[in-house]
């Protein structure tokens, strides 16, 4: 009698069980395939949308793409002839090389300073330190520039400054 | 028994030695090899057991019962040894590109790599700097994310009827490229797609969307690098050259990124 009774109580039990479960199991896969979270997580996976999306594309720009990279490259290959010319003839007399070099080198490692920080220090994964560094990077570079307009105009200059160091 | 036989052997005339012993020394030659142990040492990760750290995990095996690539051990560990040991693997011929791991610090297909039978040991990780789904498992589901989004298919807006010709020189051009079996062992040896793989492509998607760049039947050449026009998907790549140096099928996917930051420099 007991046993009959557990069983007829058990049996609906079981059975909703199982149709809750079916009917569950849309819901588990699309659970599996929606991932909602679209910030970057430190250390966690960063899957973006389902899995069958593709990945996505920023705004297209030519001077954050081929303009910057052909800029980049023209000048780094154009110090070389630069440098040159510079210790070759006198700087006194041609200040215009003098300055066109101090100029030259120091966007040359702008450039090459903010590449580090985008590969590294990111905004993205550092909201904080990324742009602290990259605004330090901004400033350090223009007071290079004007100290350097300085040191050019009003002293030795740059060319005649490494000379002198150079044979010192 | 050997011995009995060499001590007839040394009764018998020489002259009718070979013919008359043929048969037992062709008993005498299925002496076993020497055993060749040789120790690997695989990582282990099982995502049942979180709270345990990745470990490396030691097997010995004999070389002389073993086939002679690195798949072949895995499998042979596997078998014999360890069955909850866990890797990719389907063609063991290198075309599928299931069995790319980290063999001795270079990516390559384990079923392409050699057993190196002078080391004392073999130290097997799997792919780099990837989320690890188990063992030797890395998660690509980010790999092909990638690959889709930079549309790998011919695209023209009025294609012909029946066949698409293309000149000799300019099928040419796709040599080296189409290759690819897209195995990500070039992708994940890039330190550039380490630290950025969220926004960077990496050499295998960037190679392939050249490719398709690169074909002369494909008419979307110019929306397909006006894509690439920003910071983070192409030109994070600082020309490392370590996708060339892994490439288990020896292709150069710097090469064509090269090619491909010209063509977009030139337009």
């Amino acid at each position: 009698m007991s046993t009959s009774l557990l069983l007829r109580s058990s049996f609906p039990r079981h059975i909703s069980a199982a149709v809750s479960r079916r009917a569950a199991l849309p819901a588990v896969i699309q659970a599996r395939n929606v991932s909602t979270s679209t910030e970057y997580v430190p250390g966690g996976p960063i899957i973006r949308g389902t899995v069958n999306d593709p990945t996505t594309f920023p705004t297209p720009s030519k001077s954050h793409g081929s303009y910057h990279w052909a800029f980049e490259r023209l000048l780094s290959a154009g110090l070389i002839p630069l440098t040159g010319a510079a210790f070759a003839v006198s700087p006194t007399a041609y200040p215009l090389i003098d300055g066109l070099l101090a100029v030259s080198l120091v966007v040359h490692s702008h450039i090459g300073f903010d590449s580090v920080l985008v590969d590294y220090l990111h905004k993205r994964k550092f909201p904080i330190i990324g742009p602290v560094a990259s605004w330090s990077l901004k400033f350090a570079t223009i007071g290079t520039l004007v100290g350097l307009y300085q040191f050019n105009t009003q002293d030795i200059g740059l060319t005649e400054l490494i000379v002198k160091v150079w044979t010192a | 028994m050997q011995s009995l036989a060499r001590n007839t052997l040394s009764a018998r005339p020489s002259a009718i030695r070979g013919f008359a012993t043929s048969a037992a020394r062709s008993q005498a030659a299925a002496v076993q090899k020497p055993i060749q142990t040789k120790e690997f040492k695989i990582y282990r990760w099982n995502p049942d057991e979180p709270e345990k750290k990745p470990t490396l995990q030691s097997y010995k095996i004999d070389l002389n019962q073993c086939g002679p690539m690195v798949l072949d051990a895995l499998i042979k560990i596997k078998t014999d040894l360890d069955p909850t040991l866990t890797f990719r693997r389907s063609c063991r011929e290198g075309i599928c590109g299931s069995c790319a791991m980290n063999i001795d610090g270079q990516n390559t297909l384990a079923c392409l790599c050699r057993i190196d039978r002078g080391a004392k040991d073999t130290k097997i990780y799997p792919l780099p700097h990837m989320y690890i789904v188990k063992d030797l498992v890395p998660d690509l589901t980010l790999f092909y994310k990638q690959y889709k989004s930079i549309e790998p298919y011919l695209k023209h807006p009025n294609p012909p009827e029946r066949e698409f010709y293309q000149s000799q020189e300019d099928r040419k051009k796709l040599d080296g490229l189409y290759e690819c079996i897209l195995c990500a062992c070039c992708t994940t040896s890039c330190p550039s797609y380490w630290w950025n793989q969220d926004e960077y492509l990496g050499p295998a998607t960037l190679m392939q969307a050249y490719r398709w760049i690169a074909d002369s039947r494909d008419a979307f050449g110019a929306e397909r690098k006006e894509k690439l026009q920003n910071e983070m998907s192409m030109y994070r790549c600082h020309t490392i050259f370590n996708c060339t140096r892994t490439c288990p099928k020896g292709l150069n996917p710097a090469a064509a990124i090269a090619k491909l930051k010209l063509e977009m420099a030139a337009e």
